[in-house]
């Protein structure tokens, strides 16, 4: 059984990782803190008393459900203010007109500016992968965080996911070759 | 996946590493809180509830640490139950008793064989019987 200790250091261990892996999903920092929020709660309270070898994976199936559960709150929330009103349809589509480029010009402008080149450059880097890891497929980059940047091993990360362990490898492969692909088309090399 | 593939999962994952050290402090604090507001809401552990784990034996210790009056209030009318229960289970062990030993007494009385009630003919034959009386 996981004491207080442990579970509060899977926590913090987990949270930023959490907290990204959510902004990936639904792109909005408030709500990605919100769904790592209730997430934890529900890990704490349903589960706190597990051994904590378990938590991980339990950690991650719960992160997914209430990511799902976020899109469907969001779903049923659309419908309605699409019956009463027309005001305000505009506000959700602004992430698919933003562009990269403006974005680092912006931070260029800012942080960036104090910095070295090879800083800008690192940062431009870092954020260009940012963007590709989001892009991916969903279930691509559920398989691949898990796998490789929340170190679950194949089984944990097919339990987490609902899904057998020859579907992890096959979307592991995948997403490590997208992101493989589209980062030398944009002439970054790791 | 061949080495090249794992090796480039892993730089992506050290490229996505070193993003999380420049999440804004605001964002840090709030998961921070949200950490807390977990562990604030952790499920007990369900041996420190246990009567094995102490719990019960310490209220069975406060109790008979307790004034000799507040004892004898509680156990009085527990044990007036207890043996109340007990009376009332032995007098229908007797009476479900005694009801098998008439019906047994009455069966051995009849002349009739045992066999015959399962004949459909003597029922038949005793239903026309209860109709004409």
């Amino acid at each position: 059984m996981a004491t207080d200790k442990e579970l509060n250091d899977f926590l913090q261990n987990v949270e930023r990782r959490a907290f990204k892996q959510a902004v990936y999903a639904v792109r909005k920092d408030e709500s990605a803190l919100d769904i790592v929020q209730d997430a934890m709660i529900k890990l704490a309270e349903k589960y706190g008393d597990k051994p904590a070898a378990e938590l991980p994976m339990l950690f991650q199936r719960i992160l997914q459900t209430t990511i799902l559960d976020y899109f469907r709150r969001e779903k049923v929330r659309n419908t309605w203010v699409s019956l009463f009103s027309g005001f305000g349809r505009g506000d959700g589509n602004d992430d698919d007109d933003f562009d990269i480029l403006a974005s680092l010009e912006a931070e260029q402008g800012s942080a960036a500016a104090e910095s070295s080149a090879d800083q800008v450059e690192r940062t431009q880097t870092l954020r260009l992968i940012d963007d590709e890891v989001q892009k991916l497929p969903t279930r691509q980059r559920e398989a691949f965080l898990m796998r490789y940047w929340q170190d679950m091993d194949v089984a944990e990360t097919a339990a987490a996911m609902g899904c057998s362990e020859g579907s992890v490898k096959t979307h592991c492969s995948r997403a490590t070759h997208a992101l493989a692909a589209a980062l030398q088309a944009k002439g970054i090399t790791l | 996946m061949n080495t090249d593939d794992i090796n480039l999962a892993y730089k992506i994952r050290h490229a996505l590493d070193e993003q999380l050290d420049h999440l804004p402090a605001s964002t840090v604090d709030r998961l921070a809180a949200a950490r807390a507001a977990a562990m604030a809401r952790k499920k007990p552990d369900a041996a420190r509830f246990g009567f094995a784990s102490g719990a019960g034996w310490r209220g069975i210790g406060a109790f008979l640490a307790g004034p000799t009056v507040s004892r004898l209030a509680i156990a009085v009318p527990l044990m007036a139950l207890v043996i109340g229960m007990g009376g009332f289970y032995q007098h229908e062990q007797q009476q479900q008793l005694a009801a098998l030993a008439d019906i047994d007494a009455a069966v051995l009385a009849d002349e009739l064989p045992l066999t015959a009630y399962l004949d459909p003919g003597f029922n038949a034959y005793l239903e026309s019987q209860q109709r004409q009386q």
